[in-house]
């Protein structure tokens, strides 16, 4: 009987040390998220005053827009193709940094400079880079003859969404690679020599121990990475406001337009909930292979 | 705010005002029911220049009005983000703040909201008389008038007056004669840094700016006065496919254009590299510096319209109203007043250069000895028009930008673009239906 008086006694002091936090998250998580799913129940238009119930409405005139599905497939292409990129070349740029150079230590710190820069003024440096009639870009390509006529990178539907991607890539790719960097730092050099050993060429200590055992960093850069690349919003804001033709328009600029611009509440909030919902989605995959690397 | 050094001096003048003068001031009846110094606070966004000359004015009138003290306080330079900050803040029913600045395409959403006080009982149906038509029927619903304009701006033809004279050439006034000229300077000129006409064209509020003077300018809109939506009217779709040949067929507006705004059509027109730039007023004075490349070789004109037709301004610009929730309306109307008369204005054109609203002050002796082209810009002014007057703009502007953007980028072409606005805004317009 005692043993069990214990057990409830620290089962309440446990609830009580938890308490605080669980209060915070509350506060800050659920609550918002909870309010965000109740305006989306709502047709809300405070400079109309209408506030009435209309169920699933929302969702269903969702289901059917077509600005919602052009924005949900380009956030698909964006992130797609960004986490791919920056995941190839943060893995080479962390390979490389994890040699032994001369001058390794400034090296990585002069790789995080795009990282640290903020976006808005990266992204409006981009711009002027872009810009098709006097940006360096277009300067370089026609001096090394790689193109003959000047390319119009943001305003041509074709190339904007991938020039967007560019700025993405370079600013993030430092990322990956300082955590991929922290990775490899964590392989035990024996596996290496015990390979060398037994005649191991570098390809296959690659396959067969630098990426088993990278696995889980992998897995947490890709996580952090789709999930940021999802909610894109500042840099492709600032480069086309969504243009051309909302050729670059993402979830997170439709409903920022939907909510803070023209004020529809109720039916911005379901937009947002569909992005909430996705990137839960993502997460869960990605929790579950990443338990599954634990575990095996 | 550099205003450290007189603010305690200020509070205490201000305390021995109240305490010693008191029973001799001239109003001394509201003095004694109020028994205190009231405190307003004004809402606005960055002046532009130096704060000093705006503190100036604040000055002037609390020396004016000693029972009033204002507390000027300052958002974000993000017009979204200040039209965000009084959304959530009068949605949410604030009183903190009294005085706020609005931007001409937000008045008539917040008259519908509920979030101007109507000025008529203390201003007079007339109270806006000597005012420019432009901004006035941007303030005003059914007869009554909910926010004062304060200052504005409307598009302009700014051009290379030396390569038109350089070739015996007139500033254009029709769109027909932009491209006959546009066209010679260039094909003279033989320069191939040099390009022809720029003006707004990225997916922003800008882009309407821009293709609502090309509309306009040909006699289309896109709503008509009698409330039917007109956008994918004959007119309208001639006017965007004109501009759609400027780009891609006579190849005298550059591509660039679909990515551009204010700023970039400015250092780019600034640096003598094009003959015709559609922009706003305050590009003037930064081309009249002495760094300036093109110093002394600009002109302005109206925007061109079409053949028969009527030129247009797009309007800007930003006036002031009142928090319906404020608890010193008498003390926020007399700042209004205050703010928005002859020679308030007047300190405003002259110190910053932001243009007045009172057609009085673009013959001012003083203003058009300082700035001789304030002349020049009073016939673009009488002819700036709002953008669609109605509390559903900010969604339609939504809308017109999309497809706007599709057909100077070539993805549709203007018809359909243009018919697929139409039935979008009746969508929105249906809202108000019960």
């Amino acid at each position: 009987m005692a043993g069990l008086g214990v057990i409830a006694r620290e089962r309440r002091a446990a609830f009580l040390f938890t308490a605080p936090a669980i209060f915070c998250m509350a506060v800050v998580a659920f609550y918002p998220i909870l309010w965000a799913l109740y305006l989306s129940l709502h047709r809300r238009l405070p400079i109309f005053g209408i506030s009435k119930f209309i169920g699933l409405r929302n969702y269903i005139f969702l289901a059917q827009d077509t600005r919602f599905w052009n924005a949900f497939f380009n956030t698909l292409y964006f992130t797609l193709v960004s986490v791919a990129l920056e995941f190839i070349l943060g893995l080479a740029i962390a390979l490389v940094l994890h040699q032994a150079f001369r001058g390794r230590g400034w090296v990585r710190a002069a790789v995080l400079i795009p990282w640290a820069i903020p976006t808005v003024v990266s992204a409006r440096m981009w711009e002027w880079i872009y810009n098709s009639d006097f940006g360096v870009l277009n300067y370089l390509l026609v001096s090394a003859s790689i193109i003959s006529t000047k390319l119009n990178w943001l305003g041509d539907s074709a190339l904007a969404m991938h020039a967007a991607i560019m700025v993405d890539v370079w600013k993030t790719t430092p990322f990956v690679a300082l955590l991929l960097l922290a990775g490899l730092q964590f392989i035990p050099q024996d596996l290496y020599r015990a390979a060398q050993v037994d005649g191991a060429g570098p390809l296959t200590s690659f396959r067969h121990i630098t990426l088993p055992m990278l696995k889980p960093a992998i897995l947490v850069v890709l996580l952090f990475r789709t999930l940021d690349a999802f909610r894109i919003f500042d840099a492709v804001y600032i480069l086309t406001g969504g243009g051309p033709a909302n050729t670059t328009e993402t979830l997170s600029i439709y409903s920022y337009k939907l909510l803070f611009q023209t004020l529809q509440f109720g039916y911005g909030s379901a937009v947002a909930v569909v992005t909430f919902v996705s990137v839960m989605v993502i997460s869960f995959f990605y929790i579950r292979v990443l338990a599954g690397v634990r575990e095996g | 705010m550099k205003r450290l050094f007189p603010t305690p001096i200020f509070y205490l003048l201000m305390v021995l005002a109240i305490v010693g003068g008191c029973s001799k001031k001239e109003d001394a009846k509201e003095g004694d029911r109020k028994g205190a110094v009231q405190t307003i606070v004004f809402k606005h966004f960055k002046p532009p220049g130096e704060p000093r000359f705006f503190l100036d004015l604040i000055e002037r009138f609390e020396r004016e009005n000693p029972n009033i003290k204002v507390k000027d306080e300052i958002l974000p330079a993000s017009t979204d983000e200040q039209h965000q900050y009084y959304v959530i803040n009068l949605e949410g029913r604030a009183k903190e703040f009294d005085v706020f600045a609005l931007d001409v395409i937000w008045v008539q959403e917040f008259i519908r909201a509920g979030w101007l006080l109507d000025l008529t009982p203390y201003i007079g149906a007339q109270g806006l008389r000597g005012m420019l038509p432009g901004p006035v029927s941007a303030v005003t619903f059914k007869g009554k008038i909910y926010a004062i304009p304060w200052f504005m701006d409307a598009g302009l033809l700014y051009y290379r007056r030396d390569l038109l004279k350089k070739y015996n050439l007139t500033p254009p006034q029709t769109f027909a004669e932009l491209i006959n000229i546009t066209r010679t300077v260039l094909q003279a000129e033989r320069d191939p840094g040099l390009l022809g006409f720029i003006f707004q064209g990225k997916q922003y509020e800008g882009l309407i700016c821009s293709i609502m003077e090309f509309i306009w300018g040909n006699g289309g809109d896109v709503i008509s006065a009698d409330g039917q939506v007109v956008i994918d009217s004959q007119e309208a779709g001639d006017a965007l496919a004109f501009v759609r040949d400027l780009i891609y067929k006579h190849k005298l507006v550059p591509e660039l254009v679909t990515t551009a705004d204010e700023e970039i059509t400015r250092h780019i027109f600034g640096a003598g590299r094009a003959v015709f730039m559609r922009n706003w007023p305050y590009a003037w004075n930064l081309f009249q510096r002495a760094d300036s490349p093109v110093k002394g070789k600009v002109g302005i004109t109206l925007m061109p319209h079409f053949q028969g037709k009527e030129s247009a301004a797009t309007l800007g610009g930003w006036q002031l109203g009142i928090n319906p929730y404020s608890r010193n309306v008498d003390a926020a109307v007399t700042f209004v007043k205050f703010m928005t008369r002859y020679d308030s204005q007047r300190h405003l054109a002259l110190t910053m250069g932001l243009k007045p609203t009172l057609v009085k002050l673009y013959q001012d002796p003083d203003l058009v000895a300082s700035q001789p082209f304030i002349t020049e810009l009073l016939p673009v002014m009488l002819r700036a028009r709002p953008r669609p007057v109605t509390p559903f703009y900010m969604m339609i502007s939504q809308i017109l930008q999309a497809e706007f953007s599709a057909v100077i980028s070539g993805i549709r072409p203007p018809n359909k673009a243009l018919a697929s606005a139409r039935k979008q805004i009746e969508r929105i317009l249906e809202l108000e239906r019960p």
